[in-house]
């Protein structure tokens, strides 16, 4: 007898999605816990740390802007990145406003669509 | 902020990370999970196992992952090992983020409930508000935060897969813009030092790169690992250069 079906989202979406996607999520933020244990606010293990997540976290957008996913796969290369860049400058330009990053990168983005 | 804030109970941070939270960063996470309620939909997920998805996986990329791999038929195992490796980041994120909101008597119980709620957008927000946050409270403040976002999240997601049919191309791309946008321009705004730049630059730019480079799907571990070691060779660099 198969518990294939229990991993087969087309026959059992929710426990493939619970299988597939949680738990894997739930076990990585655990290891995240233990690990945590005895790392002091002050530490330099966490200076470290953080400048690890913060890394990953680049490393993901960075991942995005190369290879779009599902809808994002409809822009183009030129647009997102043009997209980051005039964000990066608008964030500057309106004295470090994230809000105004936001508008003018979707903006772009929108744009190179609408041009293409 | 000082005055009537000390005087603030456990409930009273907590509503008021929960305030913060509706009047700006879970409108970000929310309209990005709009998006992906979107393709829950397009890909013939039913609307609650989408806003669960929202709840329980709580994280924008594995979600992609898991709807994309569903749509093109990957393997079971191809599609969990997939998640885990985009979620490695949860791994730093957590262990960065516990020791600055917990108390000496949390438990582990509430710390491993509290780290499920740990997506970038939390964790940018928190590590830069908690600081302001009197040290026994923070938990509390943290945990209305991050229910700000999550309920509006997973109320977006249902708006993003009832509105599906009706979403354009061109808008279902903006939405999934917004983090990206929003977590560059967030990252700068609370880089302290030069190792935040670092790890943000190097990790944008070397990410594509080594993506063609490492197979496997170990790609962003790498990029991660090197990136993440620049960033502190470039803080110890800066503490070397002040004492001399």
């Amino acid at each position: 007898m198969s518990v294939g079906w229990l991993v087969d989202p087309a026959v059992a979406p929710l426990a493939a999605m619970l299988i597939l996607a949680a738990a894997p999520n739930l076990i990585l933020r655990v290891v995240g816990v233990l690990l945590s244990r005895g790392i002091d606010e002050q530490s330099e293990a966490l200076a470290f740390v953080r400048g690890l997540a913060l890394a990953l976290l680049a490393g993901v957008v960075g991942k995005l802007i190369a290879n779009p996913p599902g809808a994002l796969a409809a822009t183009t290369t030129t647009g997102r990145i043009g997209a980051i860049l005039i964000a990066v400058a608008a964030f500057f330009l309106a004295r470090r406003s994230i809000f105004a990053a936001l508008l003018a990168g979707e903006a772009t983005l929108i744009a190179s669509l609408a041009l293409r | 902020m000082t005055g009537a804030g000390e005087q603030r109970t456990s409930a009273g941070w907590f509503f008021e990370g929960a305030r913060q939270a509706v009047s700006g960063p879970a409108w970000i996470v929310g309209l990005s999970l709009a998006s992906v309620g979107g393709l829950a939909h397009d890909v013939g997920l039913s609307a609650s196992n989408a806003v669960l998805s929202t709840l329980l996986v709580w994280a924008g990329p594995a979600q992609l992952i898991f709807f994309t791999a569903i749509a093109t038929g990957v393997a079971p195992f191809a599609i969990a090992l997939a998640v885990t490796l985009a979620s490695v980041r949860f791994v730093p994120m957590v262990v960065s983020l516990l020791p600055l909101i917990r108390g000496s008597r949390t438990s582990l119980a509430t710390q491993i409930f509290a780290a499920h709620f740990v997506a970038v957008t939390v964790w940018v927000e928190t590590m830069r508000r908690a600081p302001g946050v009197p040290r026994e409270q923070r938990m509390a403040f943290y945990f209305g935060l991050a229910s700000g976002c999550i309920l509006t999240a997973a109320g977006m997601t249902l708006v993003g897969y009832e509105a599906a049919r009706m979403l354009p191309t061109a808008l279902a791309a903006a939405l999934l813009f917004i983090t990206p946008i929003y977590f560059i321009a967030a990252s700068m705004r609370g880089a302290r030092e030069a190792m935040d730049w670092v790890a943000l630059g190097f990790g944008l730019t070397l990410a594509p790169f080594v993506e063609t480079l490492v197979g496997g799907g170990l790609d962003l571990l790498v990029t991660g690992l090197i990136a993440g070691l620049a960033a502190y060779a470039a803080r110890l660099a800066q503490r070397a250069r002040r004492r001399a």
